[in-house]
């Protein structure tokens, strides 16, 4: 009996171990890749770690094409993005929670329509939107058309709903207007579902690629999934130059990667806050 | 205190805008304007958009192309969602004990979720390449024929969906662990004081007590898969031969390709209605299963 579990522990771990290997390989092989001259990445069989890391590729891949730009940009407007949805998922979290008013079952059912709607189907139409605005190639037009997240509401109404009310009539009593009530006394109560919704929130804005390709051309303003994609493309970079492209794809992901160490029990606990947002 | 009552109604107006706005504008509206678009011919530059009614619909009907793509879609959908959950199942059995390394694991297995679908994209058709990439060498060390990964009609949506699934699984395994996590202790002890085993003890426990996760982890997944877009755009744009043109790229294709902006509101439409559908279907069956939390 003993023996048996024993035995189901290892293999246990083994299985384990074996995914866990299969699931990070790719990014070990972008990283050696990376490090590889031309005519050793060409070779059979292939080497695990290259015999003389060339460390420039990283230098001459970030020089290839815009890279610092592009990051700064997917930066840039992921940070605003952030901000913008903070203000605005509290404000109307705490408007649906904590004040009475007669549109307030409409608006909720309108919201809980355009939860069920694919927002890649309505990229047709928001483009011809977009454009009419004059907002196509602009900060303005990507920020602007990602300012706001139904998740992003309905993850803040969910912690909303747990302030009680006699709380916010406190306020009232004292004298503090809503705005006051909302970002002084709820804000700093649902601090944590606010530190998902701007993680969240930040690494999809970052990784957005179709919408922000489809409405900017001027490569100035491209984020770096769309540049990183064009310096794949264009440039000769197709399949000539391997090492280049995985060092680029390297400075693109490891950021990320990063940033999940450091986060990741946030990150974590955001997929169990993101499934009790769906259930409304 | 009727001027006071007012005076709150436009507060609570007041604090809905900022997020009411920018909805109305990019969501709204376009939801309404894309069935208008449906029913019309245009092509983005001219200033007349005709109406046409329903020939949008009845020329998509008529288009064989349009079944290849719903085939695709469907064949799409249950080659990720379904891998997706029994790998993030599986692996959530195997660390829902407390074990060493169980931490080490979860992080490994979840890191490819948090990553730029564009740049993994890339890197994966780097592994699929067909004379060095890393797929085919592992195959020739096995003595096997390589493959053309993305070039083969028979391979390419199969090559699209391993990244699928492996940027996913890890997600859906976060899911399971706490839901089974969730599963009370006694129920299993219960069960094992009847006797009944391992495998017995998860089915009849486990498995009935996390199925509103599995119904979740099928609805948001599906409407996902529906949406895929980025590893199709860098691994095959819907090729070789239309065999991973799903009805998303479909539409993109027909709106921003060939500028048949009436068309591919069309498709739009089917697109809306079918996660509508879903969606709806969840609502509904969520409020009649029974939760444990």
């Amino acid at each position: 009996m003993h023996y048996r579990s024993g035995m189901r522990r290892l293999l246990a771990h083994l299985l384990l171990a074996a995914v866990a290997l299969l699931m990070a390989f790719p990014f070990y092989w972008m990283t050696t890749s990376a490090l590889k001259t031309n005519d050793e990445i060409w070779q059979f069989p292939p080497t695990l770690w290259p015999h003389s890391p060339l460390w420039s590729n990283f230098a001459d891949a970030w020089d290839a094409a815009p890279f610092a730009r592009y990051i700064g940009n997917s930066i840039f407007v992921a940070a605003v993005i952030v901000v913008i949805q903070i203000v605005n998922s509290g404000m109307m979290a705490y408007a649906m929670t904590h004040m009475p008013f007669r549109l307030k079952n409409a608006f909720t059912a309108l919201i809980l329509v355009g939860y069920m709607v694919p927002v890649t189907a309505v990229y047709l139409p928001g483009y011809v939107v977009l454009s009419n605005l004059g907002l196509l190639d602009s900060y303005a037009g990507i920020i602007l058309s990602n300012s706001v997240s139904i998740f992003s509401i309905f993850l803040i109404r969910q912690a909303f709903l747990q302030v009680s009310h006699e709380l916010v009539e406190a306020g009232q009593i004292d004298g503090a207007s809503h705005f006051r009530i909302l970002w002084t006394l709820v804000f700093p109560l649902a601090r944590s579902s606010f530190a998902v919704l701007a993680l969240i929130t930040f690494i999809e804005q970052y990784n957005n690629y179709f919408w922000p390709m489809l409405i900017t051309k001027n490569p100035d303003l491209q984020l770096v999934s769309a540049g990183l994609r064009s310096f794949f493309v264009q440039g000769g970079a197709y399949g000539l130059k391997w090492p280049l492209i995985m060092a680029a794809s390297a400075f693109t992901i490891l950021p990320l990667l990063v940033l999940f160490l450091l986060t990741q029990k946030t990150i974590m606990r955001s997929v169990n806050l993101s499934a009790g947002a769906s259930k409304g | 205190m009727r001027r006071s009552r007012l005076a709150s109604e436009g507060k609570a107006l007041l604090f809905t805008l900022p997020a009411m706005i920018p909805l109305s504008l990019f969501w709204f509206y376009p939801l309404v304007y894309v069935v208008y678009l449906s029913f019309t011919e245009w092509d983005f530059m001219s200033p007349v958009k005709t109406f046409v009614g329903l020939d949008n619909y009845r020329y998509l009907l008529d288009n064989p192309e349009f079944y290849q793509t719903l085939r695709v879609t469907l064949l799409f959908c249950v080659g990720s969602v379904l891998p997706i959950m029994a790998v993030g199942l599986g692996l959530a059995i195997l660390l829902s004990r407390k074990r060493r390394g169980g931490a080490f694991y979860r992080m490994l297995i979840f890191s490819p979720w948090v990553t730029p679908t564009v740049a993994v994209s890339i890197v994966w058709s780097w592994i699929y390449e067909p004379d060095v990439g890393l797929a085919n060498n592992v195959l020739h060390a096995f003595g096997l024929e390589g493959i053309r990964w993305l070039e083969d009609p028979n391979w390419a949506l199969v090559s699209v969906l391993l990244v699928t699934v492996w940027k996913s699984a890890g997600w859906s395994m976060i899911f399971y662990l706490v839901a089974i996590g969730h599963v009370p202790p006694d129920y299993l002890e219960a069960a094992e004081l009847d006797g009944a085993s391992g495998w017995r003890k998860f089915r009849s426990v486990t498995l009935p007590l996390i199925s509103p996760t599995t119904f979740f982890l099928f609805v948001v997944l599906t409407i996902s898969s529906l949406q895929a877009y980025d590893q199709i755009n860098v691994l095959t744009q819907g090729g070789p031969a239309g065999s991973t043109r799903t009805m998303l790229y479909f539409y993109y294709l027909s709106a921003f390709d060939a500028f048949q902006i009436g068309e591919a509101s069309a498709v739009a439409i089917l697109l809306i209605v079918g996660c509508v559908a879903l969606s709806l279907l969840s609502f509904w069956i969520g409020r009649r299963t029974v939760h444990y939390s």
